[in-house]
């Protein structure tokens, strides 16, 4: 049943508005990023989400976070409220499973998903929910920004698309034991990042893109993984060379057998 | 209690493009599908399915009273592989499809024949899930019998984790 509401995405396809609607969509990390992907899956019409952020809005987040207003500082308001806000004021009617904690103290709604954006700052972060995504069977879209540079700064980013059976962020050149190993060595000693609105905006866009095209498939492209980079000084996001170089079609370091709960076994 | 199913684009196109050959004899084709458990919130349980057995032809049985009947040697080369399974608690799925468009339900037949496997497998795996999945051309739906459980729960969905995803919901009551 299609309504006015939907008459300008109509493109998408003849059961789009159903698809979206059916799709079980995970979010983690609701602040510069995860603020502008849930904003706008509200907007195409998604109606079931699951939700993760344990912080609350401070005077530092207002540069970035979609939602957000001058009252929420002293209020503490959780990004979570904020998040639930955006949906329920485009939809009033979705599905909203809300957890103001890290994702790991409560897993197990989030594997209903059929796709998880992740939107958190750390390279283990990343490497965990992908761990989680492949053993539960959920397309993963990663994305996030960082600013190198104090003379002549650069603004860089990327969004990734790992999707169970297919190339993973390991094969795909982003995840690294040696970016890995360095970022455990900063012992949390890194401070916080620059953030900006501007480029999360870039990159959500780019991931809900990606998202819609999985749901819909309205580009008719089968699209099994994705790895964007983003130039900030230039405004462009391309494919990553890496992967545009990348010899290997499957990936070697998750079995399709590999899912479900762990099994510990008697030796 | 809510029960999805998921598996990924890859094995659903196995699985279609198996089931969709045509047999010398029988009407239709079936297979096994392999799954494993997973908690979801509430108790409730996500079945993940993991790789495919297709039949091979001479393991089909001909009876005209049915669409398809396999033979002893396919139950015993089920049987043994859930055996070997035990420790990772991987269960087995019975797979057929049912060429129509829309949710799709047991036939008087399904219904009277294929469960009468369950307990058998339980017994051979009693700690995995095991259970019916029948397809259609555009849908899928799935019976789960949980570890102990003589009666099944109908899957409230079944997901295809590809490009694009499918989520073929449960519509028809129990």
């Amino acid at each position: 049943m299609s309504t006015d509401r939907f008459s300008r995405q109509s493109f998408l396809g003849a059961y789009a508005e159903d698809l979206i609607s059916q799709c079980t969509i995970g979010l983690i990390g609701l602040g510069g990023g995860g603020s502008h992907i849930v904003q706008q899956l509200a907007h195409i019409g998604f109606q079931r989400y699951i939700i993760y952020d344990d912080d609350v809005v401070e005077e530092s987040n207002l540069n970035r976070l979609i939602g957000a207003r001058t009252v929420d500082v002293p209020a503490s308001t959780q990004k979570l409220h904020i998040a639930k806000m955006t949906i329920y004021g485009l939809q009033p009617n979705a599905s909203v499973k809300g957890f103001a904690c890290k994702w790991q103290e409560n897993p197990e709604p989030l594997r209903e998903c059929q796709i998880v954006f992740g939107c958190v700052d750390s390279y283990k972060g990343r490497e965990e929910l992908e761990i989680a995504c492949r053993r539960y069977l959920m397309h993963y879209i990663d994305i996030g920004m960082d600013v190198h540079g104090k003379e002549r700064p650069v603004i860089g980013g990327q969004v990734i698309l790992s999707s169970p059976g297919e190339l993973c962020m390991r094969c795909m050149g982003f995840l690294t034991d040696e970016k890995l190993a360095t970022e455990a060595g900063l012992y949390g000693g890194a401070g916080s990042r620059p953030q900006v609105v501007w480029p999360n905006g870039v990159l959500a866009s780019t991931a809900v893109g990606l998202a819609v095209d999985i749901v819909t498939g309205w580009t008719q492209r089968s699209l099994s993984h994705a790895y964007m980079v983003y130039d900030g000084n230039q405004a462009t996001i391309s494919e990553s060379i890496t992967l545009r170089k990348l010899k290997i079609g499957t990936c070697p370091h998750f079995l399709d057998t590999d899912v479900g709960d762990p099994i510990l076994v008697d030796l | 209690m809510r029960i999805d199913i998921k598996l990924t684009g890859r094995l659903y196109n196995k699985i279609v493009r198996d089931l969709a050959r045509p047999h010398p004899f029988a009407a239709e084709r079936v297979g096994f599908v392999f799954g494993r458990v997973g908690l979801l919130a509430d108790e409730g349980a996500l079945i993940l399915l993991t790789r495919y057995q297709a039949i091979p032809d001479d393991q089909y049985v001909d009876d005209l009273r049915v669409g398809a009947r396999i033979g002893s040697k396919a139950l015993t080369w089920a049987m043994q592989a859930l055996y070997f399974g035990r420790a990772t608690r991987e269960g087995i799925f019975h797979i057929h499809m049912h060429r129509h468009k829309g949710e799709t339900r047991m036939s008087r037949i399904d219904s009277g024949d294929i469960p009468k496997l369950m307990p058998g497998f339980q017994s051979v795996s009693n700690e995995a899930a095991h259970g019916i999945i029948i397809l259609s051309l555009n849908h899928g739906s799935g019976w789960v019998w949980l570890p102990t459980r003589k009666e099944p729960i109908p899957a409230d969905t079944m997901s295809v984790i590809g490009a694009p995803v499918g989520i073929f919901e449960r519509r028809i009551t129990k």
